[in-house]
C-alpha cells in the first residue's frame, strides 16, 4: 500500500426523515483494495454518491491527492479521476462496445465520429486489462459479465486514480468473478486506489487489504483484512440489532394446503418452464443472482407482464391472470423491488395509498368515505408501527422502511392471501429491516402465503421455510431450509445450463 | 412571507390561489385605469362571455392534464360541436334542445376517440390530440360544406338559449359555470374516478400494479373533457352566435394556460379546480383587456403564448425545488 490518495472525513448527510450519514470517515491508499461493508441501508451507496458528486454533503471534507475537493456532478469527479462502476449496468444495448466506452467524448474526424479510432483505443484498453472482447461487438450480445468488464474498461479510460466497485459480483458467475479479481489485482499493481463494496464475506477476505464497516449511517471502524476474522466483521456490521432467529426448520404445519401452483410458466427469455408450489403459511424464498429471472417470474404470475404459456392454480382452481387486476381479484399482492416506481404514489397521502387496491370498499354511493379511509389507514399505521405524524402525510416524506409498510398495508387492506415480496428490505435501514422480518413471520403464522425474492443470502436463510433457486430463467433447484446452506444455494444459482 | 405560508387559513385556500386572485384584482384595476369603460357593469357582463366557454374548456382539460396527458384538440372540437349541431338546427330543422344534445354528444365522441387511442393503444396524447384537432376541423367543414353557421338571434323563436348566459342583467352563465366547477371539484376530489385519475397521473405503474384498470380511468378523463367541450360549444354560440369552420386553435392555449396557471401540474397527479376557475378569469380578462387597450388579436396570441410558457416553467421550477 502506498500513500493516502483519498480521505473522507466527518461526512454528514440527511434526507427528510432519515439521517443517512452521520460523520462517516473513509481513507483509501494508492495500491489498495479497500472494502466498504455494511448491511443494506447502512449508507455505503450514499457515501459513494457523496464522493462522486451525485449528492451534496451537509458537512465534512473530502481530500483527494492532498487537495480538498467538492464535486458537483459525476462528470467533475470523473475528470478528477474518481469513477464508479455501478451495480446496475449503464450501457446502451444497441451501440457497440467501443461506442459505449467513449460515449459523451467520442473521437471526431471533422464533424463526423471517428469509429475506427474509438475501436483502436478500446482494443488498447482491453489489452491493458487482458480482456478478450471485440470492440465492434454490439453491447446487448455480451453476457452480463462481459458487460461489466466493459464498464471497468470505461472507468479506466477516464484515467481513473480511484475506482469504486459497487457490488460488482452480484450478477457474475464464479468464472467471471475470478476474471474480475484478476483485473482488480492488476489495477492494484498499477497503484490505483480501489473501493470495493460487497456483501460477500468470502470475497472480502480474498481480494481486499483493509475493510471499513458502516452501520446505520455511522462509521464503525476500519480493520486490516488479513488480521481479522469473518466474525469480527459481522459483529461490527450487525452491532446492536438483534435479528429474528434464523430458521432451522420449516415452520409450515404438516399438510398445509397448496394455495398457489404454477406449472410450466413461460414468459420471454427470463422465465422458462417455471413450476412450483406455495403452501398456506409458508415463506418461499426465491434465490439467485441478479438477472436470474426471479422478478420476471413474479411479474408474469401477477399479470404485470405478458406470458406465453403456463397454468396458474389458486387454491386448486385454475385461474386466468392477464393483468394485475385479475391477480388482485384472486388474492395475490405484489410488493415490487422498486417501491418508488411500482409501489407507491409518492405525491399522495398514506391513507390514499393504503386504499389504492380496495377503494371500492370505501365508497358511499359515488363518494369516497374519507373518514372510514382514514380510520382504516390509521389501523394499519398502528399495527405495522409506521412512523408518521398522521395518515394525511404525503408518502414522499417517509423513509424507505415506512414506505414499504404503506405498500404492505395496501395489500393487507385488500386481504390478499398470497403476497409476493420482491426484495422487501432493499434500501431500508437496519432497524426497519428487522421489523419487516417480524411482520413477514407474523403474516405467515396467520396463514398468509409469501413468496420472498431476495438477493441477500442471509435474508434467504433467515426467513425462508423452503428455497427455490433460479438461474438464467430456469428453476435449478429446491431446498428445504433444514438442508440449505450458502454453498448449496450458490452452486444452484451459478449452475451453467446446457 | 414564511409566516404567511404557515397561516392556517392561507394553507387551506392555498398561497398560489390567493396570489392569483391578487393578480386578477391588480389586472382589473390596471385595465380600469387605462380604459374606464371596464368599470361599467354591461362591459363586465360582455367580458364574462369569454369566461363561460373558456371555463368549460379549461375544466375539461384539467382532467386530462391531471392524468399527465394533454389535449390540443379542445378548441377545434368545440367549434366542430357548435358547427355540426348548429347546422342540424338551421339546415335540417332539428329543434333547439336536441341540437344542444348533439353538441354535447359530438364532444363526448371526440373524448371517447382521444381517450381510447391514448389509453388502449398507447399513442402519445400529444399526437392523438393533434390528429383529432385536424379531424375535428375537417369533419366540421365537410358537414357544413365550409360555410359558417349562425345560431338564432335572441329575438327569434328559438333564441331562448341565449338566456343561458344572461337574463336581463343577471349573469346566469356565471352561476351555471360555477355550478359545473363545483361538480368537477367534487368529482376530482371526492369520487373514485377522480382519485384514480390523480393517482395514475402521479404514478401509472404503481396504480396498475395495485390491480386497478388504469386504461379505463385514463380514458374516462378524456371523455369527461370531451363532454365539457361539447357544453362549452353551447356557451360559445350563446355568446357569439356565429361559428366559422377551420378555427378554434387559439382556445387550446388559452384553456391550458388557465388550467396550468391555477396550479395543475403538467406532469400530472396534481390538479386544482378552484385554481383553474381563477386562471380562466385571468385569461379572459387579459383577452378583453388587450382589445380594450387598442391592440389587435395578434397580441392576444403572443401574450397567451408567453403565459403558457411562464406558467409551465413555474410548475417545473416548483417540482425541481421539491426534489
Amino acid at each position: 500500500m502506498g500513500e493516502v490518495i483519498l480521505t473522507m472525513k466527518g461526512i454528514d448527510k440527511s434526507f427528510p426523515g432519515v439521517h443517512a450519514l452521520d460523520h462517516v470517515d473513509l481513507e483509501v491508499r494508492r495500491g489498495e483494495v479497500h472494502a466498504l461493508m455494511g448491511e443494506n441501508g447502512a449508507g455505503k451507496s450514499t457515501l459513494m454518491k457523496v464522493l462522486t458528486g451525485i449528492y451534496t454533503k451537509d458537512s465534512g471534507t473530502i481530500t483527494f491527492e492532498g487537495k480538498e475537493v467538492e464535486f458537483h456532478n459525476t462528470r467533475e469527479a470523473q475528470e478528477a479521476g474518481i469513477v464508479i462502476v455501478h451495480q446496475e449496468l449503464n450501457m446502451l444495448g444497441h451501440l457497440t462496445v467501443a461506442q459505449n466506452i467513449f460515449i459523451g467524448r467520442e473521437f471526431k474526424k471533422g464533424i463526423a465520429i471517428d469509429d475506427k479510432k474509438m475501436n483502436e483505443e478500446a482494443a488498447k484498453l482491453f489489452r491493458r486489462l487482458n480482456i478478450d472482447i471485440d470492440p465492434t461487438e454490439t453491447m446487448s450480445n455480451l453476457t452480463v459479465g462481459k458487460q461489466q468488464m466493459c464498464e471497468i474498461a470505461k472507468a479506466i479510460s477516464h484515467e481513473a486514480k480511484v475506482i469504486v466497485f459497487d457490488e460488482p459480483s452480484a450478477a457474475l458467475t464464479e468464472a467471471e468473478i475470478d476474471e474480475l479479481f484478476k483485473i482488480i489485482r492488476d489495477l492494484r499493481e498499477q497503484q490505483l486506489g480501489i473501493i470495493y463494496i460487497s456483501h460477500r464475506m468470502d470475497e472480502i477476505k480474498v481480494i481486499t487489504d483493509r475493510v471499513t464497516v458502516m452501520r446505520d449511517g455511522t462509521y464503525v471502524g476500519t480493520l486490516i483484512t488479513s488480521q481479522c476474522t469473518k466474525n469480527d466483521i459481522i459483529n461490527m456490521m450487525v452491532g446492536r440489532v438483534i435479528y429474528e432467529d434464523p430458521k432451522t426448520k420449516s415452520m409450515v404445519p404438516e399438510g398445509a394446503p397448496v394455495v398457489l401452483r404454477v406449472e410450466n410458466l413461460n414468459a420471454g427469455k427470463m422465465v422458462q418452464n417455471v413450476s412450483f408450489q406455495l403452501h398456506k403459511g409458508e415463506i418461499l424464498g426465491f434465490s439467485g443472482l441478479m438477472g436470474a429471472g426471479r422478478t420476471e417470474t413474479a411479474r408474469a404470475i401477477f399479470g404485470a407482464d405478458p406470458k406465453q404459456s403456463g397454468d396458474i392454480y389458486v387454491n386448486g382452481e385454475k385461474v386466468v391472470i392477464n393483468s394485475p387486476e385479475d391477480a388482485v381479484k384472486h388474492g395475490i399482492g405484489y410488493l415490487s423491488e422498486d417501491r418508488k416506481r411500482f409501489g407507491i404514489v409518492v405525491q399522495k397521502t398514506i391513507a390514499e395509498n393504503t386504499t389504492l387496491a380496495t377503494l371500492k370498499e370505501f365508497l358511499n354511493g359515488i363518494f369516497i368515505n374519507k373518514k372510514k379511509e382514514n380510520q382504516v389507514a390509521q389501523q394499519y399505521v398502528d399495527s405495522l408501527a409506521t412512523k408518521t405524524p398522521g395518515v394525511d402525510q404525503l408518502v414522499v416524506n417517509l423513509s424507505g422502511g415506512n414506505q414499504q409498510k404503506v405498500v404492505i398495508a395496501k395489500w393487507l387492506a385488500r386481504n390478499s392471501d398470497i403476497l409476493i415480496f420482491d426484495e422487501p428490505t432493499r434500501g431500508i435501514d437496519v432497524g426497519a429491516k428487522n421489523e419487516i422480518y417480524k411482520l413477514m413471520n407474523r403474516l405467515a403464522s396467520e396463514g398468509k402465503a409469501i413468496i420472498m425474492i431476495s438477493s441477500e443470502m442471509t435474508e434467504i436463510l433467515r426467513m425462508s421455510d423452503r428455497i427455490v433457486v433460479m438461474c438464467e430463467g430456469k428453476i435449478t433447484g429446491e431446498l428445504d431450509i433444514a438442508e440449505a446452506t450458502q454453498e448449496k444455494i450458490m452452486n444452484l444459482a451459478t449452475r451453467e445450463i446446457s | 412571507m414564511e409566516a404567511l405560508k404557515r397561516n392556517p387559513l392561507v394553507k387551506k385556500i392555498g398561497l398560489n390561489r390567493i396570489l392569483l386572485v391578487c393578480v386578477l384584482i391588480v389586472m382589473y384595476i390596471g385595465f380600469a385605469i387605462t380604459s374606464p369603460t371596464f368599470l361599467s357593469y354591461s362591459r363586465i357582463l360582455s367580458a364574462m362571455n369569454y369566461v363561460y366557454f373558456l371555463g368549460f374548456l379549461s375544466l375539461g382539460v384539467t382532467f386530462v392534464i391531471a392524468t399527465g396527458g394533454i389535449d390540443f384538440s379542445i378548441g377545434p372540437v368545440m367549434f366542430c360541436c357548435a358547427l355540426i349541431s348548429g347546422y342540424c338546427l338551421t339546415s335540417y330543422g332539428v329543434p333547439m334542445v336536441p341540437a344542444m344534445i348533439i353538441s354535447v354528444f359530438v364532444g363526448f365522441l371526440f373524448g371517447c376517440f382521444n381517450g381510447y387511442l391514448v389509453a388502449y393503444w398507447d399513442i402519445p396524447p400529444f399526437i392523438v390530440s393533434m390528429a383529432s384537432m385536424n379531424i375535428a376541423k375537417g369533419t366540421a367543414s365537410v358537414f357544413t360544406k365550409t360555410q359558417s353557421v349562425s345560431w338564432p338571434q335572441s329575438s327569434s323563436a328559438e333564441g331562448w338559449y341565449r338566456n343561458l348566459i344572461k337574463i336581463g342583467n343577471i349573469p346566469v352563465g356565471l352561476f351555471i359555470f360555477l355550478a359545473f366547477a363545483i361538480l368537477c371539484a367534487v368529482i376530482l376530489n371526492k369520487t373514485k374516478i377522480g382519485r384514480y385519475i390523480l393517482c395514475l397521473g402521479s404514478n401509472t405503474e404503481a396504480v396498475r400494479l395495485s390491480g386497478v384498470n388504469v386504461k379505463r380511468w385514463k380514458m374516462a378523463a378524456y371523455v369527461i373533457c370531451g363532454t365539457l367541450v361539447g357544453i362549452a360549444a353551447i356557451f360559445y354560440v350563446a355568446a357569439y352566435t356565429t361559428v366559422q369552420p377551420g378555427y378554434g386553435d387559439q382556445y387550446n392555449n388559452e384553456a391550458i394556460a388557465g388550467c396550468v396557471m391555477g396550479g395543475t401540474s403538467m406532469a400530472g397527479g396534481l390538479a386544482s379546480i378552484s385554481g383553474t376557475v381563477i386562471g380562466v378569469f385571468i385569461i379572459a380578462l387579459l383577452q378583453e383587456g388587450i382589445l380594450a387597450l387598442g391592440l389587435n388579436k395578434n397580441y392576444q396570441l403572443i401574450i397567451t403564448g408567453i403565459i403558457v410558457i411562464a406558467a409551465v416553467y413555474f410548475d417545473v421550477l416548483g417540482r425541481r425545488r421539491k426534489n
